[in-house]
This record gives structure tokens, C-alpha cells and sequence, in this order.
């Protein structure tokens, strides 16, 4: 059943096309209705009935330890919840706001896939599998940037999604190998249970800097951030879902739940504290530069993520119940203000800050939602995002490796995001009313219910925080090694702590954000002038990485494949020499060849001819020479294998010599003109390598004659030639008797051959036409 | 006797029937559905027989029979047998409608696909380093005539000529190095001889290592591995796209199968105890360099054969460089040596079958019969052609390796093969390049749906024989994405 309900979605997505026959309106609203029903079905089975831990195994590939191990547990719950949640909310909201849209089909297959892999990623317990989700969500994004494709920019994201997120994807992959190696072991459950043997491992660093780059350009952490903003690109219910709820939240997911294993190397905590505090304090900067409404939450979610991960790196089992809190609050706050920034732009026609103010008079609904998320995203009491706040300062101001820098990090993003809440989701409804074009509408009741409800259950889970508490605590056993039971049973949220530091600092952040908040106009015109340098943007190191793959596609092009038959066969002998000579030279005794024979006046004279000849048809200026002198060595090659008692061989040779000249006079006036001579550094390059190869040749030659060889088939013909074949002529035996099937089949070559040249004779200028 | 001629049926029945497919192709004048059908009926024959005498496998080979032991019966060799067939089908299917749409139609292509299979199976089925050599030639002649089937066409006779010419200098390496082989482990020839040779370490080292050496050269030209693929992108764009498609799956799959052969025999890992210890060391140098050996040409050739493929504007010309990258993941397997880097060859061939002859099949189509083969032709097909589109988009996905597509569940085999015999920078030059192609993979499918064309295409495509490749295509690579394990259990019991 669990199973059935993770692959619901991609069932779902095969089913699209015959729901679109009965209209698109019920179409969608039935297919809205899955994450919904998935959604109740995680509640009321899992979450109520709090029956965790569940888990069901099928077999898929178990030869390689990958099988189909489906694990539900309380982290696993949050992330479900969220997912077919907030998939409730905007499946429901596309509905409506695709609905001109001539691809809503394709949409709706294409985020059920999502839906489906991103179940899938936070259910599996085997790696492989989770890693074959998880490229599904990269696809079905991909799919999804790109779906308003009539831009070049759209494109261009789209691309750079996959490719960076892909990428990942496959670094995460060999980490998941590298873990397989080190433990012998696919599954989360048993990985997490050995982090001595991981740790104390070789392959432990590399291993883990490999997850990491699977985890950190999903969840866009600098330096792969800016696939995110790009991203931006989608759809807005697109941008609601996988852009800020879900997807991005893949590689904080992946993070802690292989924390276990990882827990307590330093590295571990180092790389996450400091990649999180970067990401979140340059993400929440640049989110003020931005006037985009889409792109502004883009970069404030980017600095949640950061936060999330710096979370995870403090690696407390405070931090980690801090991380959980926050991540479901923002989830809440985000989604809800995507939605409303999508609505914004159907009303308005338009997502720039600058232009919009006062909508709370056309849209006062959307108003009381984007109040309550941005409050929520503030930190302001009594909201989810309060409790939230106040866990995360808690954590950064507990012991860890950066001390107060850590904190100070903290609080500075904490206060950019207060000021990122006001720009995006209050101001746009309070003060002057402006707007671009006509006048702005109030969404659709299918858009804003969804949004109505996520900003509602902010306020209802900071006002009542035992309805998570409990799922959050256990949650945190989940994602921690050996969480001591003390800890966990003390684990409890609450709305009010008392009077303390932290809600003075909570307050102070709150305060200062008001403060730059009334003071906008001026900071925002000296931030948005401030650049940095183009260099420094990761993004230019993306497009430089592209632009340096194809000009060495271009070169090894060139180099390799130019077309040339001739530079193809001088690659093969050049390897052909390394190999050859590497085994003659480095492993073979050359002193074994004697270089004193006795030789003969005749072979010395065939060696002659044959040596002159090789010279003449290289440098002879005519074709027909050329040949004649090539005959020339053919035949006392055959010389050489009639004086070395080989006659058959010798006849083979004279006749494959003449044949070769019968056919070459056939064609020659049919030959174009023999004027184009090589270069002489062409040539000179021809000869070295001529020269090398034949001497290499030569020497194995050599090295293979001085070498006793088995003498059994020779003292087997010996004896037997004249016994079974009656006859002296040991040769003519085995050609006649014992290959007398082989001989026959040269006979028939021969034959066929001659049929050929006779075709060729016949062969007239006028039956030559072509079909 | 008549078990042994049964067990090796598969070769002799292809033998049989490609020559008289001759006759009935030169006899029945016109009536060019004859031959097509005789293909088709003789294929499948072919593939019952290879699927029945699979099981067979482990029976010990009769001496004195029939084929005298240099046949290997079922097992492996009928699972490639059966690779063959299909593949064989497919591009029967295939042929049939984009000779048509060529307006050339010439019937002796189905011989030859029974030719080219009467080869591969031969070279499957080798004990024997000169059977396997034969039927190596059988393959590659028929090849040569395949890329220049379009004989009217400048492409199509260049890419035969450059074909010939280096598939005939390759092929004296290959003769050259079986024939110190042979001297090297004291006139052996029978496959199973040398590895039991091999095992007591009684051979000269040089001679081994040359032959070897040689071997490989020979092999890597066949299975167009850098530096020997060089004539593959030419000879793959120069042909008729659908003998492409089957030389680049079939063929590539034959030349593996004998490299397995090969380096099976020749590579092996434990030694008979007795060895004396310098032998020992001799033979671990061997097998090590020899491992080396391939591993860099595996490597040099995904790297190169990806980046390659980047810059193509003609997708005939992307697939076959990407056709080339696809060897170097194959050759990982013969790398890591083992039974599992084995079966992923085998996995991943079968795979690879059913996504490049579907790609092929799908370029045949939008080249119809005005060449159209760029890139931009492409553009927005998914409007015009949304079922084409979405396949293709599968074929790409899945050559990428990306999951959950039958190109995933091999390549993620083969990795892990490598890195269990120690190779893990070969793996991780492996995901190194995967990287790369995803870029040119994934762009054409930005092409297919996200661009939308000033010129686009109209015609919409019917229903033919190539649309039963493409189904049965399309099928198995979800298929065997999905469901692995079943081909995986089979191929890894029958080594």
C-alpha cells in the first residue's frame, strides 16, 4: 500500500491523457484530488495513528543489493505531508491558473511524476533507489522550467537546471558506490548504522564530499546556487512546489538523514556550517537587490536552505529539532507566498515591487494570507515561523565550531529576512494603491483556498505546537545516532518560553527589520547599485565550464576526426608502436637475437631489389611506375618463399601479383590524374613512422625466429605424412590431405575472384546506370 | 552427434539459411516480400533454437563431434544469439519502411542482416580463436556491404571504403596477435585450452603480451574504441541510417562478446597452486598491465567519444559519437573481469539494442528521404509529432543513463563492477563523462519541446513496420529499466 501510494502519481501521470478526453476543468479537478486523498492517507494511517517505522521490501535488483525498500518514519512523514500537502494546494491552484494553458495535460503529467519521485526520495530506504527518484525529480523540473518555452531565457534555465542539478545527481551516485564499497550495504538503515567503520574508512572524505555535491546543487547551496533564481523561470505553482516546499528541500533531506553515518567528523560539521553560512547570509543580501516578486523569494529561500544546512552542520540534537521546525514552517510561509505572488501576477499582470502597492482593496483575501505568511516569515509571535526563530537563534548560540560568528550570521540573515518579508508580502497590499494596467482581480476560489489554508496552519501550529511537537522529537531520533532518551523525552515545542535572550533577540531582529524597513527607499537604492564583480558569480563559472567542454569538443574534433583516412591509420600504428615496443623493450632479453647468420650472394641480391624497389614506388612521379615497382617486390617476395621451401605459397603470391595488375589495368584510365603529392613534412613524418613500425616488426620478427617453437606439429606431420597420406612431400600432404577442405575453399576464392575480373571485362560503359 | 549438431544449431541454421537466402532472393525476381519474410521466418528460427539449447549450457562439449569442440554451446553465447536476433527484427522491420520512403528498396539488405547475424553468432559461439576469427570476417564483409548499401550516394560508398580499408588493416593485427598467441602458449588455439594453460602460468610472457596486445587492437577497432573509432562516426553517418543502427548495437555486441571470449581465457584471476612464486609474479604483472591496458582505453574512449558528441549538429553524427562513448562504458566490463562486469555487458548491450536502433529508427524517419538529420530539423517536433517526440525523449533519457530507463540498470552494473575490482577512477571518469552527455542528450530534447520552429514541420508520420521497432522498443527500454532483475538473474547464471 505504501508502495502503491509513492508510485500513485506516476499511475496518475499515464492516465492523464484519458482524463483530458472528458474536459480539461474535471480533469484537473479529479487529478487535484490524488494528492489530496495521498494526503489524507499519510495523515490518518501514519501521523494519527502514529504507525511509524513502517516499511515494505520488494525484490528489484537484488543481485546488486537494490531493492525496493519503502520506509515510513517520522521524517519521512513530515516531508510526505509536506509534499502531498502543499501538492494539494497546488494542484488545485494550476487548475485554474494554467487553465488558457494549451499544455495543461502535459503539465499535469509531468508534476505527478514529481510528486511521485519526490514520495519516492523521502520513502526509500535503499540508496539506489532513492538516487533513481531523484533524478526523476530532475527530469520532471527540467520538464517543468522549460514548459514556458517560448523564451530563449526559459530554455537556457531549464538546461542549466538539469545540468547542474544532473550532475550532482551522478556525483551523489559514485558517493553512493563509494558508501557500498566502504560497508557492503545499499540501505540508509544499515548505513546509519555504522559510522565508526564509514568514518575510520579511506574512502570516507571522498565519499562524502560526493554526497555533498548531490546534496548541495539540489538544495542550491553556494557555489550552485544559481540554477535556483534562474529556475524562476517556471510557472509560479511550479516555482511554489518544487522551487521552494519541495524539490530544493531534497539535498537537506538527503543531508540529514544520512547524518547518522556522518555524524560527529569534523569535516562533516565544518563543510555544512560553512557552506550553509555562506548560502544564508549571501542569499538573504541578495534578496534585497531584487525587485521581482518571484525572484526575491527565490533568493530568500535560498538562505533558508543555507540556514538548514548550517543546522545540520551544528549537528545538536537542539539544531536538528530547530532544522525541523523551521523547514516546516517554511514551508507553509513559502508555498503560501508563492501562490500569493502568482495570484498577484494573474490580477495584475505584473511581478515588479516597484510597481504594485495597496491591493489589499481588490484582493483582500490573498491580503490576510500574505500578512499571515509574511508574519510567519518574520518571526513574529504567535506564528509557526516564531518558534521557529526562536529554536534556530537557541542553536547557533549553543556551543559550536565558529562560536559567536555563527550567531552573528544567524541574526543578520534573520533580519534580511525580515526586511525580504515586508518588501515581498506587505507592501505590495498596504500603503498607496498602484498597479500597472487594468484593474487588479481577486483570485479564484480554487486558487486562494489552497493558500487560505497553508497561511491558516502557520497560526494554528504556532498557537497549538503539540499538534508537531511530538512527530518532530521522534523525527529528530530519526536523523540523529543515538539520540540519548533523556534529550529526546525533554523535546517539546512551545510558543512561549519566557522572558529569556532569545526572544529579546527576536525582538531586537524584529525591530531593526521595521527600522530598515521605514528607511527602504534610500538603502535600497545604494544595494541594488552595488555589484559584484562578474567574475566572482558562480553562474559565469557555469557558462565558462559549457564554453570550455565545447571548444574541447571542437579541438578533439578537429584533432581526431578530421576525416582523413591516412591520419586515421598513422593514430592506429603510433599505438600500435607504443604497445609493441612498451612489451619488446621493457620485458623481452634483445640479446637473444644473433645478428651473425650465414648469408647467401641471392639474398643479398633479393634484399637489394626488393629494397630498391620500395624506394621507387615511393619516390616515382607516375602511377603506372608506382605499381610496376610494387609488382616488383610482390614477386620477389615470392622469390624469397619459393628458395625457403614454400612453393605453394610462392604460387599464391605470383598469382594474387598478376591478378592485382590485371585489374589495376582494367581501371587505370578510369583513374583521375596522379598530381597530388603529400607535403614533404608530411612525408617526412610518414617516414619515421614507417621506419619505427618496421623496425619494431622487424625485431619481434627476429625475437619469434630465435625462440625454440613446439616442435609436436612438426614430428606429428613426420611421422604420419607418408603413413596415412602416401606421400614425401610433407607440404603437399597437408595440402592436399589434411586441409583438403581449406585448399578447396581457396580454389572457390580463386574462382570468384577470376568471375570477377571476367564481370569487369564485360562490364560496359552504358550498363553502369544507376537504379 | 545430432545433440551436438543441436546444441550448436543456432550457427549452422544461420549458416544454412543466409546462403539459401541467396538463392531465394536471386530466383524470386520482383517479388521483394519474399525475401523479407524468408529473413524474418529464418530469424526467428534462429532465436527458438538459441533460446531452446540456452539451458544446455555446461553440458561438456563432445570431442570428435560434429564441430569438433570449437563450438560453444548455449548459455551466454545463445543469450547473445538471441540479442542478435532481435536486433535483426528490429532493423528487418525498420529497413522495410525507410528503404521505402528512400525510394530505394533493394531486397539484398534482409540477406544480409541473416548474413551479419550468421556472423555474430558464429563469433558468440567460438571455442576457438580461428572460428572466431571467421566469424568475425563473416561480420565485418557483410558490414562493409551494409554501410555501402546506398551505393548511388557519395556518403554512403566513402563510408564503405573507409570501412573496408581500416576493418582490413585491423583485422591483420587481429590475425597477427592470435598467431602469437598461439606461439606463446605452445600452439593453442582452443579457448578453453589457453585459460587452462594460462592457469599454470606455463607461456612466454612476451609473446603473450604482444598477441594480447595485438588482440586488443584488433577487437578495439571492431568495437570502435579510442584511438581505433575513428573510422565509426564516419562510417555511422556515411551509411543507411538503418544498417547504422544495427552495426552500432549488433556489431558492437558481437565484438564484446568476443573481447569476453577473449579476455575470459586469458585474464584469470586464481592460479593453480602448485605455480611456482616467479610465475606468479609474471602472471599478476600480466593480467594487471592487461587490465590497464583496456581501462585506459575504456576511459579515453567514453571522454572522447562524449565530448565529441557535444558539438554535432547532425544527430546521426551525435548518436555515433555517443555510440563510440557507449563502447568505453561497455569495456568497464571486460576491465573489471568478473562475472558481474560480464553480465553488465550483457545487460547493457540488450539495453542498448532496443534505445540506439529506436533512436535510429526515429532519425530514418524525420530524414524520409531529403537528408534532414540537423539538429534544427528537430525543433518543436513535440507539436507536430507528440508520440515521436516523447519517444525519442525516452531514448534520450535513457542513453544518458538516466533512470528509471533501461540504460540506468547496466550502466549503474557496470560501474559497480569497476569498483569492485578496483578500478574506481575508472568509475568516476565513467560519471565524469556521463556528465558530459547528458548536455547533448538532454539538448535535443530542448530542441523536440521547449524551441519552438519559424518552419515547422508539417507532415505528420503513419504507421509502418519501423512504427513495431519503435513500440517494441520503446517497451523493452521501460521495461528493462523497471524490471532488471529478470534478464540480470538469467544472464548471471548462465556464466
Amino acid at each position: 500500500m505504501l508502495l502503491f501510494s509513492v508510485l500513485s502519481g506516476i499511475i496518475v501521470a499515464c492516465l492523464v491523457p484519458f482524463l483530458f478526453k472528458f474536459g480539461r476543468k474535471p480533469a484537473s479537478i479529479i487529478i487535484s484530488m490524488v494528492p489530496l486523498s495521498l494526503f489524507l492517507y499519510y495523515l490518518f494511517n501514519f501521523g494519527i495513528t502514529d504507525n511509524l517505522g513502517y516499511s515494505e521490501s520488494i525484490e528489484f535488483f537484488p543481485a546488486l543489493g537494490v531493492n525496493l525498500n519503502f520506509v515510513m518514519d517520522s521524517y519521512a512523514l513530515i516531508f510526505a505531508l509536506i509534499i502531498t500537502g502543499i501538492g494539494t494546494a497546488v494542484f488545485f491552484y494550476s487548475s485554474y491558473y494554467l487553465a488558457e494553458h494549451p499544455y495543461l495535460d502535459r503539465f499535469y503529467i509531468y508534476i505527478s511524476i514529481f510528486m511521485a519521485s519526490m514520495l519516492g526520495i523521502v520513502t526509500s530506504d535503499n540508496m539506489v533507489i532513492m538516487f533513481i527518484f531523484w533524478e526523476l525529480t530532475s527530469i520532471s523540473s527540467f520538464l517543468l522550467i522549460g514548459f514556458k518555452h517560448r523564451e530563449e531565457k526559459s530554455r537556457y534555465s531549464a538546461w542549466q537546471a538539469l545540468l547542474v542539478t544532473g550532475s550532482g545527481a551522478l556525483a551523489l551516485l559514485a558517493g553512493i558506490l563509494l558508501l557500498y564499497v566502504i560497508t557492503g550495504k545499499m540501505n540508509f538503515s544499515e548505513i546509519n548504522a555504522m559510522p565508526g567503520i564509514i568514518q575510520s574508512s579511506t574512502l570516507f572524505l571522498p565519499a562524502m564530499f560526493l554526497v555533498l555535491g548531490g546534496a548541495f546543487t539540489k538544495s542550491a547551496q553556494m557555489p550552485f546556487h544559481f540554477w535556483l533564481p534562474n529556475a524562476m523561470e517556471a510557472p509560479t505553482p511550479v516555482s511554489a512546489y518544487l522551487h521552494s516546499a519541495t524539490m530544493v528541500k531534497a539535498g537537506i533531506y538527503l543531508m540529514a538523514r544520512i547524518n547518522p553515518a556522518f555524524q560527529g567528523a569534523i569535516e562533516w560539521e565544518t563543510t555544512l556550517t560553512i557552506f550553509g553560512g555562506i548560502t544564508m547570509l549571501f542569499a538573504a543580501y541578495m534578496a534585497l537587490k531584487q525587485t521581482d516578486l518571484k525572484r526575491i523569494l527565490a533568493y530568500t529561500t535560498l538562505s533558508v536552505l543555507g540556514t538548514l544546512t548550517l543546522l545540520i552542520g551544528i549537528g545538536t540534537p537542539l539544531a536538528m529539532q530547530a532544522m525541523l521546525v523551521y523547514l516546516i514552517a517554511h514551508a507553509l510561509y513559502k508555498g503560501t507566498l508563492f501562490l500569493v505572488a502568482g495570484a498577484i501576477d494573474h490580477g495584475t499582470g505584473t511581478r515588479n515591487i516597484d510597481e504594485i502597492g495597496g491591493l489589499r482593496k481588490f484582493m483582500p483575501i490573498t491580503a490576510v494570507a500574505a500578512t499571515l505568511a509574511a508574519f510567519s516569515m518574520a518571526g513574529v509571535l504567535p506564528l509557526f515561523g516564531f518558534i521557529g526563530k526562536e529554536l534556530l537563534y537557541e542553536a547557533a548560540l549553543q556551543p559550536n565550531l565558529f562560536g559567536y560568528t555563527t550567531f552573528a550570521i544567524v541574526f543578520l540573515a534573520a533580519l534580511f529576512g525580515v526586511v525580504a518579508a515586508g518588501m515581498s508580502a506587505i507592501f505590495p497590499f498596504f500603503g498607496q494603491a498602484k498597479y500597472p494596467n487594468s484593474k487588479p482581480h481577486e483570485a479564484s476560489f480554487t486558487m486562494y483556498s489552497g493558500y487560505v489554508i497553508t497561511a491558516f496552519l502557520g497560526l494554528l501550529f504556532g498557537l497549538l505546537p503539540m499538534i508537531v511537537s511530538d512527530n518532530v522529537a521522534k523525527a529528530v531520533s530519526d536523523i540523529y545516532y543515538n539520540l540519548p532518551v533523556a534529550v529526546s523525552s525533554s523535546m517539546y515545542l512551545a510558543l512561549w518560553h519566557g522572558f529569556n535572550l532569545v526572544l529579546f533577540l527576536s525582538l531586537a531582529t524584529l525591530a531593526l527589520g521595521i527600522v530598515i524597513l521605514m528607511f527602504r527607499k534610500k538603502l535600497f537604492a545604494i544595494i541594488r547599485k552595488i555589484n559584484l564583480p562578474e567574475y566572482l558569480l558562480p553562474s559565469k563559472g557555469y557558462d565558462m565550464s559549457i564554453s570550455i567542454l565545447i571548444a574541447s569538443a571542437r579541438l578533439t574534433t578537429k584533432v581526431l576526426q578530421n576525416g582523413y583516412l591516412r591520419n586515421y591509420i598513422t593514430l592506429i600504428l603510433i599505438t600500435l608502436l607504443i604497445l609493441t615496443s612498451y612489451s619488446l623493450f621493457t620485458f623481452s632479453d634483445l640479446s637473444v637475437i644473433s645478428l651473425y647468420h650465414p648469408v647467401t650472394i641471392y639474398e643479398i641480391i633479393i634484399a637489394a631489389i626488393i629494397t630498391i624497389s620500395t624506394i621507387l614506388v615511393v619516390k616515382s612521379s607516375g602511377r603506372l611506375q608506382a605499381v610496376a615497382a610494387l609488382g616488383v617486390v610482390g614477386i620477389f617476395v615470392a622469390v624469397v618463399f619459393s628458395i625457403y621451401g614454400a612453393p605453394d605459397l610462392a604460387m599464391t603470391q605470383y598469382s594474387i601479383e598478376t591478378l592485382t595488375v590485371i585489374l589495376f589495368v582494367l581501371v587505370i584510365y578510369k583513374l583521375p590524374k596522379f598530381m597530388h603529392y603529400s607535403k614533404f613534412s608530411h612525408r617526412m613524418q610518414d617516414f619515421f613512422l614507417a621506419s619505427a613500425v618496421g623496425l619494431t616488426m622487424t625485431i619481434l620478427i627476429l625475437m619469434v625466429t630465435a625462440n625454440e617453437m613446439p616442435t609436436e606439429f612438426k614430428e606429428y606431420y613426420g611421422k604420419t605424412s607418408y603413413l596415412l597420406g602416401k606421400g614425401r612431400n610433407i607440404v603437399n600432404v597437408i595440402l592436399v590431405d589434411y586441409r583438403a577442405l581449406d585448399t578447396l575453399g581457396e580454389i572457390v576464392v580463386l574462382s570468384l575472384a577470376a568471375l570477377g575480373v571476367f564481370a569487369l571485362l564485360k562490364l560496359k560503359k552504358d550498363d553502369r546506370g544507376f537504379e | 552427434m545430432w545433440n551436438d549438431l543441436l546444441m550448436g544449431s543456432p550457427v549452422y541454421l544461420s549458416a544454412a539459411l543466409a546462403i539459401i537466402i541467396i538463392l531465394v532472393d536471386a530466383f524470386s525476381g520482383k517479388n521483394k516480400s519474399l525475401t523479407f519474410y524468408f529473413a524474418l521466418i529464418s530469424l526467428i528460427a534462429v532465436g527458438i533454437l538459441s533460446a531452446y539449447t540456452m539451458n544446455m549450457h555446461g553440458q561438456p562439449v563432445p570431442e570428435g563431434g560434429f564441430s569438433n569442440g570449437m563450438i560453444a554451446y548455449g548459455g551466454i553465447s545463445a543469450v547473445f544469439d538471441i540479442l542478435f536476433v532481435i536486433a535483426g527484427i528490429l532493423t528487418l522491420f525498420a529497413s522495410q519502411s525507410y528503404m521505402r520512403a528512400q525510394n530505394v528498396e533493394r531486397k539484398e539488405f534482409y540477406s544480409l542482416i541473416l548474413f551479419a547475424v550468421c556472423g555474430m553468432s558464429t563469433i558468440a559461439h567460438a571455442n576457438n580463436m580461428l572460428i572466431l576469427f571467421v566469424g568475425i570476417e563473416i561480420m565485418s564483409i557483410t558490414f562493409y556491404i551494409m554501410a555501402g548499401f546506398f551505393r548511388e550516394r557519395f556518403t554512403s560508398v566513402e563510408a564503405a571504403l573507409k570501412y573496408f580499408l581500416l576493418g582490413a588493416f585491423a583485422t591483420g593485427f587481429l590475425i597477427y596477435g592470435m598467431a602469437l598467441i598461439y606461439g606463446a602458449t605452445g600452439g593453442l588455439l582452443d579457448f578453453e585450452a589457453i585459460g587452462a594453460k594460462m592457469l599454470t602460468g606455463n607461456v612466454d610472457f612476451l609473446y603473450l603480451r604482444i598477441g594480447f596486445a595485438l588482440l586488443i587492437v584488433g577487437l578495439s577497432f571492431k568495437v570502435a574504441a579510442f584511438p581505433f573509432h575513428q573510422w565509426a562516426p564516419d562510417v555511422y553517418q556515411g551509411a543507411p541510417t538503418m544498417a547504422t543502427g544495427f552495426m552500432s548495437t549488433a556489431g558492437k555486441a558481437a565484438a564484446l562478446a568476443a573481447l569476453i571470449l577473449v579476455t575470459k581465457a586469458m585474464l584469470p584471476s586464481n592460479f593453480d597452486p602448485a605455480l611456482i612464486s616467479d610465475k606468479i609474479i609474471e602472471m599478476t604483472d600480466f593480467t594487471t598491465d592487461a587490465k590497464w591496458l583496456i581501462a585506459i582505453i575504456s576511459a579515453l574512449t567514453m571522454l572522447v567519444g562524449n565530448i565529441s558528441a557535444v558539438v554535432q549538429k547532425n544527430v546521426k553524427r551525435m548518436l555515433a559519437y555517443s555510440s563510440v562513448a557507449h563502447a568505453g562504458y561497455l569495456l568497464m566490463g571486460i576491465v573489471s573481469n568478473s562475472i558481474n562486469g560480464w553480465s553488465g555487458i550483457v545487460f547493457y548491450s540488450m539495453a542498448y539494442m532496443f534505445m540506439q536502433i529506436g533512436a535510429f529508427v526515429v532519425v530514418g524517419i524525420i530524414e524520409k528521404n531529403d537528408g534532414r538529420m540537423d539538429l534544427k530539423d528537430y525543433t518543436g517536433l513535440s507539436k507536430t509529432n507528440p508520440m515521436l517526440a516523447a519517444i525519442m525523449g525516452i531514448f534520450m533519457f535513457s542513453l544518458a543513463g538516466i533512470p528509471p530507463f533501461g540504460g540506468f540498470p547496466g550502466k549503474y552494473m557496470l560501474f559497480i563492477a569497476a569498483i569492485e575490482s578496483g578500478f574506481t577512477w575508472l568509475t568516476i571518469v565513467a560519471v565524469i563523462s556521463t556528465i558530459i552527455s547528458i548536455y547533448f542528450y538532454i539538448g535535443l530534447i530542448v530542441y523536440m519541446y521547449f524551441k519552438d520552429s519559424e518552419t515547422p514541420m508539417t507532415e505528420k508520420f503513419g504507421f509502418s513496420k519501423a512504427t513495431l521497432t519503435l513500440v517494441i522498443s520503446t517497451i523493452f527500454v521501460i521495461l528493462l529499466g523497471i524490471f532488471p532483475t529478470y534478464l540480470i538473474d538469467l544472464v548471471k547464471g548462465l556464466f
